[in-house]
């Protein structure tokens, strides 16, 4: 009986305790008013994104919403409700804290990686070519919005919004070839400490159609920092490489990336050189 | 509560006992009637805030050109060829359409919608010709609601077949109970009210075991079994699955003969299951006539084959066969846990109850909630195999109940559906929280109340109080689920938010746009290209055809470039179509929404528009 109007009672109240339209507009109106360049704003339970951007997505651009990672946000505006919290602000100190009905706002300050150089943003700088058996290297066409590789239609790079492990993240977009390494290669990266890579495979309905495996290889200046293998399970996976020899100086960073099976392989990547 | 009736008393009742019979059957036949009417009631109320999806559209269109085989029968029996309606040239024009499911509750659907429909200027979206208006008993505004009408009526057969089959085991207000905790779980509640096939087969589940049981004593309804379960047979294709379930009761009921090395004799029943069904079946499935091999096996190939749609559990996306032991294991517990985290708390409970009360019965062969049956023979018969031992109803229900998610439970089979694959276990589970509600009415009278608590007429009340104390909360529970049932998990699983949360599926196939189609309507561009996601055009046929889009709103297509190709467009959050967003913020510049359709605060659909193409943000 008691189980029953518990159930009951919940049932009839728990409704109500979902945050209204009122209470998101008002701790919107409390993130704009502080808001500067370079906060991050992030909803928790991560459902409740869309709501967030309805009210604040003027400030949350492509940018912050398909982020690599949080790591070069100094301040972040967290909006939660059933006790959540992001992941973005669990190693800052709160400034401020407010309520909003079933809404809870907190500004959190934290320690801002200084991002040397960012890959995604940097596309166009890179040099992309197909190295095929025998190192014969197929140097790829840079179209204003793609690079195109030449004798296959669809081997193709660009940027874009991927969806890799069901979340959004901004990439850039390589399909392995059979038999080939294709080589994304950027000439004269300012170094940081850490090379931060993100990758993994794109689009649900690919991933189910088959099951071959991607790796990528990153190398500073000839030398294998790290790598990483992209998986149907292994969803947006992001890797930090010490480079802390390289650090301070210009350098040439070169991401290979081969697959035993290519079959709908869509690949991205997303990288930062970076001090954290 | 009263005692258990008639199954469990010996065969021969006393002649001073059958008026009393009878009048308990009226009785129960009032109430079965009065549950129906109730069911039937409450979801006419409803449906037409229920959307409608992918699957739900395709059925419109299919029923209405079955319906015009019929038509052209009609045209062909005054004309005097009769005959031509049943060759392949008169057959297959018609009932080509959506070959893969089978056609009874689709006919249902086409039969409905022409005879109640409300025929007005909309008529010119009708699949089928129609030169001037249709003349009809115009009992529902909408289309949609009389292509749906048979579904809800199979529900509320559903409710009165599950009191029926209920007090076979209970008294009166416990199979009640049972009947309503039925109808009152959320997921059942929206599968129901929509002109598919997963409560008609529910339904049909439950009305083939109740023939089967009563085959137990008799041969008739062993007949009629095969006659029922070939209508199962056209129902849905689950209803394969039906024999092997009731087989395995049986076996473990007459598990003394394998003990002895006598395996029993197959009964009756099965042999009616086994060619009277199948018979019936192709009787009533007229794409079936001119292949009567090629064609089942064709149908049973494509279902055996399905392919992997998407669905999301426990935070992942699964879409095809686990391979890797963690996810198998992890796969394997699907059932079991949509169950714990969708079914009302309390009928689960219940459920726990009854079957501890049949457990108790098993192991020491005597129960105050059901009694153990008196054999009515010493003698095993094939036609009537279970007059000679007890019937074993624990094992009957558990094979009811976990023989669906068994199959579910498999990492092959897909789960696309959710818990509607395996919803014809559910009326059983309402049956044993039914003995949990016997139960519990035999623990509180057995309380020693004193003053007016113990008074007859209060004795007599109580256990209806209590009965209808235990049934709220799954009735407040479907209630507030309306119309996102799909989107609902229960208290345990924290409710909508906590579903979320939880990484379970919140919706499929494109039906929760109909409560913002008003703010679709507002804000249509002018370049009428609209991105509608998951919702099928034969969905929003149907919506302009219902007079809830006063025209065509625009349709720019599906997959990515559609919205490239659009101003305004939505996206239906299931999280294999994340991506989807992803070619929003690309195509449009912006990651803020022009709209965000919620259930308690949980985003349901998602609309962005283009900047720059006028109205509202």
């Amino acid at each position: 009986m008691l189980l029953a109007l518990t159930e009951t009672v919940s049932a009839l109240v728990a409704p109500s305790r979902a945050p209204s339209d009122e209470d998101w507009a008002a701790a919107a109106a409390v993130v704009r008013a502080g808001f500067a360049k370079g906060d991050l704003i992030v909803a928790t339970p991560a459902w409740a994104d869309q709501v967030m951007r309805l009210h604040l997505g003027d400030l949350v651009t492509v940018g912050m919403a398909a982020r690599l990672d949080g790591a070069k946000y100094g301040r972040v505006w967290e909006l939660s409700q059933r006790g959540a919290s992001a992941l973005e602000s669990g190693d800052g100190r709160p400034l401020r804290e407010s309520r909003h009905g079933g809404l809870r706002l907190r500004l959190h300050e934290r320690h801002a990686a200084s991002v040397t150089y960012d890959f995604f943003q940097s596309w166009r700088l890179a040099r992309v070519v197909r190295v095929e058996a025998g190192n014969r290297e197929v140097m790829c066409d840079r179209l204003p919005e793609r690079f195109q590789c030449p004798g296959i239609v669809w081997n193709e790079a660009r940027p874009f919004v991927m969806e890799m492990g069901e979340t959004l993240h901004r990439a850039f977009y390589v399909h392995p070839v059979r038999g080939a390494t294709m080589v994304v290669e950027y000439p004269a990266v300012p170094m940081g400490r850490e090379l931060a890579v993100g990758s993994g495979l794109h689009h649900a309905w690919y991933r189910r159609a088959a099951t071959g495996t991607v790796k990528l290889r990153v190398l500073v200046d000839g030398k294998p920092v790290g790598e990483d293998l992209a998986t149907n399970r292994s969803g947006f996976s992001v890797r930090r490489f010490d480079t802390a020899a390289f650090a301070g100086k210009s350098a040439t960073v070169r991401f290979e990336i081969t697959s035993d099976n290519p079959d709908h392989r869509r690949f991205g990547f997303a990288a930062e050189a970076r001090d954290p | 509560m009263t005692a258990a009736p008639a199954a469990t008393l010996p065969a021969a009742v006393p002649a001073i006992a059958r008026p009393a019979q009878r009048r308990h059957r009226r009785w129960d036949r009032l109430c079965a009637l009065a549950l129906a009417v109730v069911t039937i009631s409450w979801m006419l109320a409803v449906e037409g805030r229920q959307g409608i999806g992918r699957d739900e559209a395709q059925y419109f269109r299919a029923g209405a050109h079955y319906w015009e085989w019929f038509e052209a029968l009609g045209t062909n029996l005054k004309n005097g060829r009769l005959g031509a309606s049943f060759t392949k040239e008169g057959v297959l024009p018609f009932w080509s359409d959506n070959p893969e499911h089978p056609p009874l509750m689709k006919t249902l659907y086409g039969i409905s919608w022409r005879l109640f429909h409300e025929c007005g200027p909309n008529r010119t979206w009708h699949p089928l010709p129609a030169s001037g208006p249709h003349r009809t008993l115009a009992l529902f505004k909408r289309e949609s609601s009389a292509f749906r009408f048979p579904a809800i009526l199979m529900a509320g057969l559903g409710a009165a077949m599950v009191f029926f089959f209920a007090r076979l085991f209970m008294g009166r207000t416990a199979a009640a109970a049972a009947s309503i905790m039925s109808v009152a779980q959320p997921h059942y509640f929206f599968h129901a009210q929509i002109a598919c096939f997963d409560a008609p087969i529910t339904t049909m589940a439950v009305v083939v075991g109740f023939a089967y049981w009563k085959s137990l004593h008799s041969a008739r309804w062993g007949i009629l079994c095969g006659v029922l379960f070939g209508v199962a047979l056209v129902t849905k294709h689950n209803a394969w699955l039906m024999p092997f379930f009731l087989g395995a009761h049986y076996l473990w009921m007459r598990r003394g003969d394998l003990r002895r090395l006598r395996p029993p004799r197959v009964p009756l029943v099965f042999v009616a299951m086994i060619t009277i069904g199948p018979l019936v079946a192709l009787a009533l499935w007229p794409l079936m006539w001119s292949q009567p091999i090629a064609g089942p096996r064709w149908y049973f190939l494509r279902h055996l084959q399905h392919e992997h749609y998407h669905f999301e559990y426990l935070g992942r996306n699964w879409s095809y066969p686990p391979t890797e032991l963690d996810l198998k294991l992890l796969r394997m517990t699907f059932p079991f846990v949509t169950t714990l985290f969708t079914v009302p708390v309390t009928t689960l409970a219940l459920g726990l109850a009854g079957a501890l009360a049949l457990w108790r019965r098993w192991r020491s062969r005597s129960s105050d909630v059901l009694p153990i049956d008196v054999p009515g023979s010493t003698q095993a018969s094939w036609l009537r195999p279970g007059v000679d031992v007890d019937r074993a109803p624990g094992m009957f229900f558990a094979m009811q109940i976990l023989g669906p998610m068994a199959v579910v439970a498999l990492p092959s089979t897909p789960i696309f559906g959710g818990a509607k694959h395996f919803m014809p276990a559910m009326p059983y589970l309402a049956m044993v929280a039914g003995l949990g509600v016997a139960w519990l009415g035999r623990a509180l009278l057995a309380l020693p109340l004193q003053g007016w608590l113990a008074r007859e007429r209060a004795r007599r009340l109580w256990p209806v109080a209590l009965a209808a104390a235990l049934v709220l909360p799954s009735v407040v529970e479907t209630r507030r689920s309306h119309p996102d049932g799909l989107a609902h998990y229960n208290w345990l699983a924290g409710g909508f938010a906590g579903g979320a949360s939880l990484g379970m599926n919140r919706q499929f196939w494109g039906y929760s746009v109909l409560p913002m189609l008003g703010w679709m309507n507002a804000h249509l561009p002018k370049s009428r290209s609209v991105y509608w996601h998951d919702v099928l055009q034969d969905a929003l046929t149907m919506y302009v055809r219902d007079g809830r889009m006063p025209a065509w709103p625009g349709y720019s297509g599906v997959g990515e470039e559609a919205i490239e190709h659009s101003d305004l467009g939505i996206i239906i959050h299931e999280r294999h179509m994340t991506l989807y967003e992803g070619v929003f913020w690309d195509s449009y510049g912006t990651t803020k929404p022009a709209y965000v359709r919620t259930r308690e605060g949980v985003p349901i659909v998602t609309v962005y528009r283009r900047p720059g193409t006028g109205g509202a943000p």
